[in-house]
């Protein structure tokens, strides 16, 4: 395996406060290397998004990190100062959020926007011009002199989508981090963004972190599969493995919930019981344990650690999948 | 009883919307003459390109737009945009989920705030109004551990929830959802679909359903419609849409579903040529879709097709498809 081109290690994120700390991303392990896709599912709330603005340095106040380690290509993000910081954001490792109009600049239009994160990067104006203009073409936006002279408010919420990959990859970035960057595009005009990355990424050998909850997506895109709950990876595994023998209850609860042809119009769609705990007050023991089928005595006790699954793949679970049905 | 007949719940007559251009920028003509009838205790699904004014759509049905032309009935009373309009009043009978759940919520409004103020505004549950709160938030999946959060303290799928649960909790007759199970994961998108199919079947509420996801769309739709730049091209049943479409546009989104099986997709993929990343250009005159058809044929660049009824309420715009349809009727 290739060097990892980001590695976040151990992190863990949380609000601080008088009685002690909630802590919400409690101590996760991520890498990517040069050339490869790496998915991020995982439970609504578990944690997904804060862990991606951790890696630059943007999350909201009173949130912190509270540890762990940020490396891109070995250098250590979480020691950088402010300037170096800023050259990295956009530049090296470039994020598509998922809610871009709290990213945009409600009051400048959109092409002004790129053009400025471009100049902010050392290109000239006039080549910022050409790419940006060249950027937006490519994720497929009819009429690019009208969407560039657009304000945010003017423009769908896929063309938002679509104007934030388009900043994302105008740097030509050595790391693309995309938080649902897709959610709002319909499947053709998805479908040709998904086929843009790859190719970017074959020309560039560009390393891709894919935050969604499009399994299909997964499927399409990734090379590795992270699965995340209540503020871990409690999964990962090359993205075959992963649908073809889930090694973690929840990632298989995950996939069961997936509509089969068997379910009837308008009948009951498949839904994991019970309800997701709250990372700020989790009792011992294994996070998923309440809503877990296979919980066995240990369970309740010790949280478990990621466990060497084979074949490239780790789950934090005490019980390996054949025993499941036991 | 769903879909007893009589007045539709929500009608729309050939709405038209256009935004001024400005400084060097052509007008948008977002929506170019819409007509659909959602009928009572019945949900109507719209799928389309994005950009193809879906959006727009939504924001003129329930008057927060006043469209260019054509108009809007709520259960048979015509909608009236302007100073004068009873906004509470319109409320009770029809409610918005907005796309992007953190524009539509006051940021310095807690949770529960924003749900209570929706109950005290229309004077329901009065007695019990912290009960009714926490009932609505149990509905979406969050719990009471959510009611004193701020939305920037929410994750985007929790947002989207409590955007959906201020919207119940006006209990209107109809609900426009614009997306809203699309920053929900799978598990979470079931428990948000299956109760808003039972508060349908208990209540009989009728709903306005847009969505990316075709399987959503499918599962919950009695009706659909397909739009593209502006313009219903096809609609019809359900089923009739989605498992034997007509649109070359319709066809493509059917195909280009991702499947959540990576050997599919890794099949798919050896055998088909990446899509070039190419920009259509709309068309001066004849068929919207014609520069991305693979059907394309002379007459679709010259005049633009009409939607056109197969005789059992599915209708399409297509010159091809109509031509194709009506040859296989008479054989
Ligand atoms: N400022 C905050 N104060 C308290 N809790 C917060 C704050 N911001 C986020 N959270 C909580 O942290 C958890 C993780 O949030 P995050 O946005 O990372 O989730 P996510 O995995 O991206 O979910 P989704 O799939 O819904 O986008 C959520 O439960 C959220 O409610
Ligand atoms: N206030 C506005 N001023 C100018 N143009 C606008 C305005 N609002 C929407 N538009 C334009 O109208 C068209 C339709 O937008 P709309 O948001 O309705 O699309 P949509 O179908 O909802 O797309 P998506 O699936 O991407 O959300 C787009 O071209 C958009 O740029
Ligand atoms: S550790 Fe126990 S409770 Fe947790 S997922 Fe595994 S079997 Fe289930
Ligand atoms: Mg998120
Ligand atoms: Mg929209």
């Amino acid at each position: 395996m290739s060097a990892a081109e980001l590695s976040i290690r151990g992190l863990r994120v949380g609000i601080a406060h008088r009685h002690g700390v909630d802590e919400i991303v409690r101590g996760v392990d991520l890498e990517v290397a040069s050339g490869e896709k790496l998915g991020v599912v995982g439970e609504s709330g578990s944690g997904k998004t804060l862990t991606m603005l951790s890696v630059l340095q943007l999350l909201p106040s009173p949130l912190a990190v509270l540890g762990g380690q940020v490396l891109l290509d070995g250098e250590d993000l979480m020691h950088a100062d402010e300037r170096r910081l800023r050259a990295v954001r956009g530049g090296e490792v470039a994020m598509v959020y998922q809610d871009p109009m709290s990213s945009l600049n409600p009051l400048l239009r959109v092409g002004t926007q790129i053009v400025e994160a471009l100049r902010a990067h050392g290109v000239p104006v006039e080549a910022a011009r050409a790419r940006t203009r060249e950027v937006l073409g490519q994720v497929g936006l009819p009429q690019p002199e009208r969407i560039e002279s657009s304000f945010p408010h003017e423009l769908s919420g896929g063309m938002l989508q679509r104007v934030m990959i388009a900043m994302a990859l105008s740097t030509s970035p050595k790391v693309l981090i995309a938080d649902e960057p897709t959610t709002a595009l319909d499947v053709t005009i998805q479908q040709q963004i998904l086929d843009l990355v790859s190719a970017l990424q074959a020309e560039t050998s560009m390393a891709v972190i894919w935050v969604t909850h499009d399994l299909g997506v997964v499927a399409r895109l990734v090379d590795r599969v992270a699965v995340m709950y209540a503020g871990r990876v409690v999964e990962q595994a090359p993205t075959r493995k992963l649908f073809a023998r889930p090694t973690h209850p929840y990632t298989a609860a995950l996939l069961a919930s997936l509509p089969g042809p068997e379910i009837g119009h308008r009948k009951p769609l498949h839904q994991i019981g019970g309800t997701p705990p709250d990372p700020a007050h989790l009792s011992p023991g294994c996070p998923f344990r309440a809503r877990c089928p296979y919980a066995i005595g240990r369970c309740a006790v010790e949280e478990p650690g990621l466990i060497d699954r084979g074949s490239g793949s780790v789950a934090a679970c005490w019980r390996e999948p054949e025993l499941w049905e036991s | 009883m769903r879909g007893s007949g009589g007045e539709p719940a929500l009608s729309a007559h050939e709405l038209v919307k256009h935004y001024p251009g400005g400084r060097n920028r052509p007008a948008v003509r977002a929506l170019r003459g819409v007509s659909l009838d959602v009928r009572a205790g019945e949900t109507y699904g719209i799928v389309g390109e994005s950009g193809c004014g879906k959006s727009t759509l939504a924001r003129l049905l329930v008057g927060l737009e006043p469209p260019t032309s054509g108009s809007v009935e709520i259960g048979g009373q015509p909608v009236d945009v302007g100073p004068k309009v009873d906004r509470r009043a319109l409320a009770r009978r029809i409610q918005l989920v907005f796309q992007d759940p953190f524009s539509s919520l006051d940021p310095r409004l807690r949770v529960e705030q924003a749900l209570a103020e929706v109950l005290q505004v229309h004077g329901l549950h009065v007695e019990r109004r912290d009960a009714r709160v926490a009932e609505l938030l149990d509905m979406v999946a969050l719990g009471r551990r959510f009611a004193d959060r701020y939305p920037h303290e929410l994750s985007g799928g929790q947002a989207q929830r409590v955007a959906i649960a201020r919207a119940l909790a006006a209990e209107p007759q109809v609900l426009v959802l614009d997306e809203p199970t699309s920053a929900l994961d799978v598990s979470v998108r079931a428990e948000i679909m299956n109760l808003l199919v039972r508060i349908q079947d208990e209540l009989g509420l009728s709903y306005l359903f847009i969505s990316h996801d075709l399987s959503m769309v499918r599962h919950i739709s009695d009706d659909i419609a397909v739009m593209y730049l502006g313009l219903v091209v096809e609609a019809g049943r359900f089923d009739q849409v989605l498992d034997s479409p007509l649109h070359p546009y319709t066809r493509a989104l059917a195909d280009a579903v991702p499947v959540p099986d990576p050997e599919v997709e890794e099949a798919r993929r050896d055998s088909s040529a990446p899509t070039a990343h190419s920009v259509f250009v709309e068309p001066a005159q004849g068929c919207p879709y014609s520069p991305r058809c693979p059907l394309v044929e002379p007459i679709c660049r010259e005049i633009a097709p009409v939607l056109l009824g197969t005789g059992d309420g599915h209708v399409v715009s297509c010159h091809v498809a109509s031509r194709d349809f009506g040859a296989k009727l008479s054989a």
